[in-house]
């Protein structure tokens, strides 16, 4: 659910994150595991736009996730 | 050079700028908070120096010796003492806020002022209360070390106070030898829960300069893509 999806009233942000795995393809990470990368990494993938964020398995705009 | 070798060294030095700024914002706030507490402190030191000295005046009124009126040996202990227990720690507050050394200076002080308080009181139990509302001001740095520094000097002060002046720390002539073990206990009880709150302050401190920085990479790569869009939109006029 999105912030818009519920009005506003409750924001979760996101859940899981996708972003490049070294060898190619994508990798899974739980919110925890993203926010444990370090700073430069997390920066690097959100410039480059290659971080997918997902709320209950729903794909959300970097902007909605990083909101909460 | 390849368009992606390029875009990549963009992108690394984009995001070591980034960090660098969230670095530099989260040492800046953090500064900003230890001398902002310091400045509070140096301000208590004062307001502790005034109510020693009323404490003295009430509780240890002018005593009178034959026809000679003399003021209460107490009220030169707070004026002296306190003036002695406060002037480092204000002026290093003054002089060098934010620093290491002053914070510790002050939480000496401030523990030293709850000895100086509990011994104008005749040693009250419920002036030992100050000692615990100091070590809640001092965790208002977020820097668990300054706890520590003030529980050795409690501890301390009890400890050589209990053994060579136990009436001005317990209010009684012969405390058993561990009752500086059980004040002991409590300033301990309640730094354990404060130092953990303390380290809990300084990761959100960081948290929230990390988002600042995740932020501005959004803002980067919505920059980024509005110029390729722009771009674009040049080349196909261009080619019309």
């Amino acid at each position: 659910m999105t912030a818009e999806a519920n009005g506003g009233a409750f924001r979760k942000g996101y859940d899981s994150v996708k972003v490049p795995a070294p060898g190619g393809g994508m990798r899974s990470l739980t919110r925890k595991q993203f926010e444990s990368l370090p700073l430069r990494e997390r920066v690097a993938y959100l410039i480059d736009g290659t971080a997918q964020f997902f709320l209950d398995g729903t794909p959300i705009a970097a902007s909605d996730a990083m909101r909460t | 050079m390849s368009m992606a070798r390029k875009a990549l060294e963009m992108t690394q030095a984009a995001a070591e700028a980034i960090v660098q700024r969230a670095e530099a914002r989260f040492s800046a706030n953090r500064k900003e908070s230890l001398a902002s507490t310091d400045r509070m402190f140096a301000g208590l030191m004062l307001a502790q120096w005034a109510f020693a000295i009323f404490i003295a005046l009430v509780f240890s009124p002018y005593g009178w010796q034959g026809k000679t009126k003399a003021v209460h040996m107490h009220v030169w202990v707070a004026l002296l003492l306190g003036a002695v227990i406060s002037s480092l720690p204000v002026a290093l507050a003054w002089l060098r806020p934010g620093e290491t050394l002053t914070r510790h200076t002050i939480a000496v002080g401030q523990m030293l002022w709850s000895a100086l308080l509990i011994h104008l009181s005749g040693g009250r139990i419920e002036t030992h209360f100050h000692v615990f509302g100091s070590l809640a001001f001092l965790s208002f740095y977020r820097d668990w070390p300054v706890l520590i520094t003030a529980t050795v000097v409690v501890a301390t002060d009890h400890l050589l106070r209990g053994i060579l002046w136990p009436e001005s720390v317990y209010g009684i002539t012969n405390p058993e030898w561990w009752r500086f073990l059980e004040h002991a206990f409590w300033v301990v009880f309640c730094i354990s829960v404060l130092i953990p709150s303390c380290m809990r302050g300084v990761k959100d401190m960081r948290v929230m300069a990390e988002r600042g920085a995740e932020l501005e990479a959004l803002s980067e790569n919505q920059w980024r893509n509005q110029s390729v869009l722009e771009r674009a939109a040049n080349d196909d006029h261009s080619d019309r």
